[in-house]
């Protein structure tokens, strides 16, 4: 088997040989012996030893720099800009932009033009858009996405010509491109792996989960749920690649067969990995939905009532070290638990009412725009969260352990290793109102997700609750309203008495 | 056609300014942004973009302001198509404008502006040689002779 990467492990062997290499690998003149990357936010306190690359990655693939080394250099060109001519003018985002709009035959022409649109034209992301939109899924990656599509385009043609080659091109500047390069080579620093504040516990009754966790909506993690699943003993690469054979398993915009997605995450190297995530897994694989049941905290499913009509509620999630998902709220407002079958997770949750920082909701939550990648994230607003008063809860979560999501609350998920998972949204009565609410929503057909029919969902459920469970909602609804009155009362009553309170919501 | 005719005063980055409806101002989201943070009272500042420029994304905004939509089946093609003919002519300028167009789209956010344009250019590269496109953008070749041959030999199956 290929060596799999671990995040985990691998960062703190590197650090000793780290800043070797990175000197090494510049061709850079007249730079301080400190010097790392010039370009390095102020604000990352823990700056001695820098980044840790991954062990393959020792430069930029075509010797692209940090704009901030041209500085260094006076009276250096920057053959970006002399090999863009006209368009130079233009910023990264656009030039790419305008080359997302050609086909591969237009790149591979355009490469040949300068050194400056070699290396835009070679820029992977371009190359991952044209497998995708073309290929659908049906594709053996081949070290980059360029070289897969070549491969399966041009079938005649001597791949490892494309793959062997990689012109290094001296004097090319460009923050965008090397910062797009960092992100996916990067491997987590120690830092951000350290905290792990969130309660953790084991054994405990559906009573105490629900009265301490559930009701007041607290993430938990939850340890020794999954002793009993067949899937702890069973579930590895092998076993699952017999099992599922030829069955596509839905990967971002594609579906593959499980042996292509891993031959894929066995060797990609990119800031935003594509993630195995499939909804219909147990119906395409039952064999898969037997291996595992539903910890006891969360047996309380009230969209079953549904039945088919009911939107996507589990999933089975595998993907390497570097894939996951960035800070999002789980739709239809219901809470969740994710449970680590092989592999680990690092998570970082806000509550509702902190938006997490570099994350930008639009007023009606219709999009959420967290316009960086996961390590990009960790990069630039993770160490600015350590002096907030509200802080986040974070976590590593091991094989074996399941962790609580409740409703609302912000998450970031990156897996550290090869990682296969298993999650599930539900509705409890805990939070049945608030997903009544959400799913009244006026821009509801936008917001609700997983399923077809998102206009009548609200009322299809209200129905069925009543049909099935007569006389809840209202009861919920009258009880909610006794607890707005009692909380009413005592925070007035706090802000009398308690001189330090009156502070703000925020906690920059 | 427009019904409130309230206007909203732009100024380009040498000082002038430019009166327009706010149907027409409302095409780009920058502007539609301010405009709701209350910023415009004053007229709105764009020292980005020069009165040359500016006064042809204007003239591009009131076209697509004043299009018709197409909810009649019938009318919509041969309406679409004009527009389309008359975005081609808007197009047909020299490199320097379309670059300063391509930025000024994306500035002030005025999507169709800024995929039009993208695909202007894109399609200048379509169907021509290397040197060919040099050409038409002004470049120099900065390979060495080795470096070509093997950018060329890396992408043979591009030419064949």
């Amino acid at each position: 088997m290929l060596s799999r990467r671990s995040l985990l492990s691998r960062t703190i062997r590197r650090k000793k040989n780290h800043t070797k290499r990175i000197k090494s690998n510049k061709n850079i003149k007249n730079v301080p012996k400190e010097q790392e990357l010039p370009n390095q936010q102020q604000e990352d306190e823990d700056n001695e030893e820098g980044f840790n690359l991954k062990s393959s990655a020792p430069s930029h693939t075509h010797g692209v720099q940090p704009l901030g080394n041209l500085y260094l250099n006076p009276g250096s060109v920057n053959s970006r800009n002399t090999g863009l001519g006209n368009l130079q003018t233009l910023t990264d985002e656009l030039v790419l932009e305008i080359l997302g709009l050609l086909d591969a035959t237009h790149l591979g022409v355009l490469a040949c033009v300068s050194k400056s649109f070699y290396v835009f034209s070679n820029h992977e992301p371009l190359w991952r858009n044209l497998v995708l939109d073309g290929l659908n899924g049906r594709f053996l990656y081949n070290g980059s996405w360029k070289s897969t599509y070549i491969a399966a385009c041009y079938p005649l043609i001597d791949v490892s010509r494309v793959l062997v080659s990689g012109l290094k091109v001296r004097d090319f500047y460009s923050d965008y491109l090397f910062q797009s390069w960092l992100c996916a080579n990067l491997e987590m620093k120690p830092e951000w792996l350290e905290r792990g504040n969130i309660v953790r516990k084991k054994g405990i009754s559906v009573e105490e989960f629900v009265m301490n966790f559930e009701e007041p909506n607290k993430p938990v993690l939850l340890e020794g749920c999954l002793d009993n699943w067949p899937a702890s003993k069973k579930w590895n690469r092998d076993y699952l690649l017999k099992l599922c054979d030829d069955v596509p398993f839905a990967v971002g915009p594609v579906e593959m067969k499980l042996e292509d997605y891993f031959r894929y995450s066995d060797q990609v190297r990119e800031e935003r990995p594509l993630y195995l995530f499939d909804p219909k897994f147990a119906e395409k694989v039952p064999v898969l939905g037997s291996e595992y049941e539903v910890p006891v905290y969360f047996r309380e499913d009230l969209f079953s009532v549904l039945g088919k009509e009911r939107p996507d509620y589990r999933w089975i999630i595998i993907g390497p070290a570097g894939s996951g998902s960035s800070f999002h709220i789980d739709p239809n407002s219901t809470s969740a638990w994710n449970a680590v079958i092989k592999g680990s997770k690092k998570w970082v949750l806000f509550p509702p009412d902190v938006v997490p920082p570099g994350v930008h909701p639009s007023p009606d939550g219709a999009e959420v725009a967290c316009p960086v990648s996961i390590i990009e994230w960790f990069m630039n607003f993770y160490g600015a969260t350590k002096n907030w008063k509200k802080g986040p809860i974070e976590c590593i979560c091991k094989a074996g352990e399941v962790i609580f999501v409740p409703n609302g609350w912000w998450h970031l998920v990156i897996n550290l290793e090869d990682s296969i998972a298993i999650t599930q949204n539900y509705v409890s009565r805990r939070n049945l109102l608030n997903v009544l609410d959400f799913l009244k929503k006026p821009n509801a057909s936008e917001l609700v997700s997983g399923t077809k029919d998102r206009i009548n969902l609200h009322d299809k459920f209200k129905n069925a609750i009543e049909a099935s469970f007569p006389g809840t909602i209202e009861e919920l609804t009258l009880k909610a309203e006794e607890k707005q009155a009692q909380q009413k009362n005592v925070s007035f009553w706090d802000s009398v008495t308690d001189s330090k309170v009156g502070a703000f919501k925020f906690s920059f | 056609m427009s019904s409130t005719g309230r206007k909203i005063t732009l100024k380009s980055s040498d000082g002038e300014t430019f009166e327009v409806d706010e149907a027409v101002a409302l095409e780009s989201q920058t502007i539609k942004h301010m405009i709701e943070d209350d910023c415009a009272d004053n007229g709105i500042p764009l020292p980005n973009v020069t009165s040359k420029i500016l006064s042809k994304v204007i003239e591009y905004c009131k076209k697509h302001v004043e299009a018709p939509k197409s909810d009649d089946r019938d009318r919509a093609t041969s309406v679409d198509d004009e527009l389309k003919a008359w975005d081609a002519d808007f197009v047909k300028v020299d490199n320097s404008t379309l670059f300063d167009l391509i930025l000024a789209a994306n500035y002030l956010k005025i999507k169709s502006l800024l995929d039009l344009t993208c695909q202007t250019v894109a399609d200048m590269f379509k169907g021509k040689t290397p040197n060919e496109i040099r050409k038409t953008v002004h470049i120099k070749n900065d390979f060495t002779p080795d470096e070509e041959e093997k950018v060329r030999r890396e992408n043979q199956w591009a030419f064949e």
